[in-house]
């Protein structure tokens, strides 16, 4: 179980995040909804070890591991998929992988087998990871995390400036993640996509959690307004 | 038109070793996006501490590496753990200010340590051994030294682009923050590149002693040539790196033919043209 | 919840801390127009270095902390400056105080030449490649019979004057120079070129976005900083009477730069004051222990690096908020 308790987290002066508490439970698909500078990507910062938060803030099956650095988290089990991708432009799709894998844990996604089950991406392999097609580098960056074998995986905003068939493909690449048991923490502005990939929810605003619930009962009146602040 | 090939050869043999000086520098620039103030002073360090050891072990300057080149990358390590790590990723001003101080300590360290007067390796036989091709001399020493230069810039280009520490150096020079993410240990891995860089440093050191008398402040200048190769070459490139380097020597000694005391000018002054010419540096890896 | 943060201006000086402020001010004038009735050769001597290098490690904060051009190179200036005093008033029979201006010109012209090559590279290569041109600078001033070559050359229009007169116009010009250019580094900082480069030292970008011309302004402070250092430089070896390459084109005028600057606190008008108090405080201590002063030099800069990068002024305004220049333009924080 991944527990956020009452964290608050700062940029110098500036308080992005107040007091949020949320969970996330093995094996469930929770959606973080907000629109920008809501403060879901400061949180999934914040988890992975990217921002110095308080030691309690964050949990991982009640051990206290906030502010501990990232490949810290990432031998945890925390892996993130950022925002923007962020491939390494000097490395091939490969090399992105390899890297990865080699940092990350042991376990059943490997890079042979990511190749394996996407050979479009084999095809493409030793090209450098930025000469691809939005779609094509969002599954690279997804695949990277993915190699890390995770227990929990970040995914933020996996789906922007992409076509729909390449959303498409990554949300086929992420429901076969989550058939294997991984537990996936998902910020998505598309609202409606947010909600239909996930067990529950959360609507974030201004650094605090203002609605959460069953994503099936949403009512979408109320998330719409919890979206917009009004 | 002998002696000009004479020059040739003879600049860029000494550019080979200029090469190497710059290639520590290129591998700190790309991945930590710092400049070692104290680099050339480190040579010199390395050139002294190969100098005590012969004198410690009654052995000649090539034999003393085994132990140079394992405590310089050593001082390395401890160097970037203990200074160098609490300043990187401030901005490109402190570890300038930081290692300029560093440069300072070094250079006044060695003088009390070693006094001011210059010493040099001595080689021996070695130094006096040449071959004749084709009517042009060659110098043993200097063609060891170019050989050596260039195993290691291979050695380096291959383990750039081809090993899991290759990988991490680029990945980090590329994005700092996502290399993180993906699990890089950077306080150990920086540790682990200027430990390298020192290694290299001493090897280069031991073949600049035995061919130049040294002094403890002779490190600056080192540093000025070991930049112009780099930033010649274009930041981000090995092999431009040791290009720039071969260009530094050539110019040198063609200076120096022309009128003795202008050897290093010529070398600034190629440098300031092509700088004016192709600011980003010869072959500088493009930006995507 | 946070406290609603008030912005109030800061006040104005009343009347009476104004009156107070100019009468210390006349005090001081008073004190260093007339040092050469009471003070002996040495210490004037001493005060034209003081003055002269606080200049210099103005000049250098100016550009590092406000320009974000860190320069490794700067002694080009004080060299460019002493030979082209030197040169004139040798050649044309120029009285040198007369050719002083001539001196700034000359550092102005070669700010702009230097920029044509140095500006295309920038962070830590613009540092190094000004050290380049220093070094080919001295270089061609060793290998410059016209200029004396390695001996240098005297200031010969020296002789004309009696060792009073001499020593006490250096000093005057020296205090001139130092006063200047602390009045021009505050006309800067408060003026329009000031306002675009703390807009550029915050966010370039943005400030580029906004319409500020980012290279003009940091031309524009590349060749006043040279101007000051280069009159810096001219005045400093008036006072030696001699210029010679190695002395004139010396890294040593850029390392008390940066040092002072380190020291004090870089980006700011009050770090270079204090960090020049330091540094002559250090160098009249302990010079005599010869290679240990040093030593400890560049530990005391290393150590303010890793501890306080912000400088001693950073330690004393952190403490107390005072801004006796007035060119701080931040918000008070509650």
């Amino acid at each position: 179980m991944l527990r956020i308790d009452r964290l608050d987290a700062h940029y110098g002066l500036f308080q992005a995040l107040f007091e949020l508490s949320m969970a996330v439970a093995p094996g469930e698909t929770v959606a973080l909804i907000g629109s920008n500078g809501a403060g879901k990507s400061t949180l999934m910062k914040a988890i992975v070890g990217a921002l110095s938060v308080r030691h309690d803030g964050v949990q991982l099956d009640g051990v206290a591991i906030g502010g501990e650095p990232e490949r810290k988290q990432l031998a945890r089990g925390i892996a993130l998929v950022p925002e923007g991708r962020r491939l390494f432009p000097s490395l091939t799709v490969r090399e992105n992988l390899l890297l990865a894998a080699r940092n990350g844990r042991q376990g059943p996604w490997t890079v042979e087998r990511l190749l394996r089950e996407f050979p479009v991406m084999e095809g493409f392999q030793h090209r450098p990871a930025t000469a691809l097609s939005g779609g094509q580098q969002q599954l690279v960056a997804l695949s990277r995390a993915l190699v890390c074998n995770p227990s929990y995986l970040l995914c933020d905003e996996i789906s922007l400036g992409l076509s729909p068939l390449a959303v498409h493909e990554v949300y086929n690449l992420l429901g076969r993640a989550r058939g294997e048991g991984l537990a996936i923490v998902l910020v998505e502005q598309n609202v409606k996509r947010a909600l239909s990939e996930s067990n529950r929810y959360y609507c974030i605003q201004k650094g605090r959690v203002v609605l959460e619930g069953q994503s099936e009962r949403a009512d979408h009146a109320k998330v719409a307004q919890a979206y917009f602040g009004m | 038109m002998q002696t000009s090939i004479e020059t040739l050869t003879g600049g860029l043999m000494l550019g080979a070793l200029y090469a190497l000086f710059g290639l520590g520098l290129s591998l700190s620039l790309g991945v930590m996006k710092m400049i070692n103030i104290a680099h050339g002073d480190l040579i010199v360090l390395g050139a002294y501490l190969c100098s005590t050891v012969m004198q410690a072990l009654g052995a000649g300057p090539l034999t003393s590496m085994i132990v140079v080149v394992p405590a310089m990358f050593g001082i390395g390590w401890l160097l970037q753990r203990l200074l160098l790590n609490r300043v990187v990723g401030r901005g490109p001003l402190s570890p300038l200010l930081l290692t300029f101080g560093l440069s300072i300590v070094l250079q006044n360290v060695l003088q009390e340590v070693f006094t001011a007067d210059t010493r040099s390796l001595q080689a021996g036989d070695l130094a006096l051994h040449g071959f004749d091709i084709g009517g042009v001399s060659l110098g043993l020493l200097p063609l060891v030294s170019t050989l050596v230069s260039v195993a290691i810039f291979a050695m380096t280009a291959w383990l750039i682009g081809h090993s899991h520490w290759g990988r991490q150096a680029r990945a980090v020079a590329d994005d700092p923050a996502t290399a993180r993410l993906v699990g890089v240990d950077d306080r150990n891995f920086f540790a682990l590149i200027t430990g390298f860089v020192l290694a290299v440093i001493a090897v280069a050191a031991v073949l600049y002693g035995i061919r130049t008398p040294f002094s403890p402040t002779a490190g600056p200048e080192r540093l000025l040539y070991s930049f112009e190769a780099v930033v010649l070459g274009g930041l981000g490139n090995v092999w431009g790196t040791f290009i720039g380097g071969l260009l530094i020597g050539v110019a040198q000694l063609f200076g120096a033919k022309i009128s003795s005391g202008l050897g290093p000018f010529f070398g600034h002054l190629v440098f300031l043209l092509a700088l004016l010419a192709r600011p980003q540096g010869l072959f500088a890896r493009n930006e995507r | 919840m946070t406290a609603a943060v008030s912005i109030d201006a800061p006040q104005p000086a009343g009347p009476r801390r104004k009156a107070l402020k100019l009468l210390l001010l006349g005090i001081g004038i008073a004190l260093l127009v007339g040092l050469p009735w009471f003070a002996s050769f040495s210490m004037q001597r001493l005060l034209v270095e003081v003055f002269t290098v606080f200049t210099v490690a103005l000049a250098w904060n100016l550009l590092a902390g406000y320009g974000g051009l860190v320069v490794v190179g700067q002694h080009m200036f004080v060299g460019v400056g002493a030979y082209a005093l030197f040169a004139i008033s040798n050649k044309l029979g120029m009285n040198p105080w007369l050719a002083l201006p001539l001196g700034g010109a000359a550092g102005a012209l070669f700010a702009l030449a230097s920029a044509l090559p140095m500006f295309r590279l920038s962070g830590p290569h613009f540092a190094v490649g000004t050290w380049v041109v220093a070094e080919m600078m001295r270089i061609l001033a060793l290998n410059s019979e016209w200029l004396g070559a390695g001996g240098g050359m005297p200031l010969e229009a020296l002789g004309e004057f009696d060792r009073w007169t001499r020593n006490a116009g250096v000093y005057w010009a020296a205090a001139a120079v130092g006063i200047g250019a602390l009045l021009v580094a505050r006309a800067v900082l408060r003026g329009r070129l000031g306002l675009a480069l703390m807009s550029v030292r915050d966010a370039e970008p943005a400030a580029a976005a906004c319409g500020v011309s980012v290279q003009r302004a940091k031309l524009a402070l590349w060749v006043i900083a040279a101007t000051l250092t280069s009159v810096a430089g001219a005045v400093a070896y008036m006072n030696t009477l001699q210029v010679t390459p190695d002395a004139s084109f010396s890294l040593n005028w850029t390392a008390a730069a940066i040092f002072i600057a380190v020291l004090g606190g870089i980006g700011t008008i009050e770090g270079p004051i204090l960090g020049t108090l330091l540094y002559f405080l250090l160098r009249e201590s302990f010079a005599g222990y010869g290679a240990w002063y040093f030593i400890g030099l560049g530990s005391l800069a290393i150590a303010t690096m890793v501890l306080a990068p912000g400088g001693a002024w950073s330690l004393i305004s952190s403490r107390w908020s005072i801004d006796p220049f007035g060119v701080r333009r931040d918000m008070p924080y509650p």
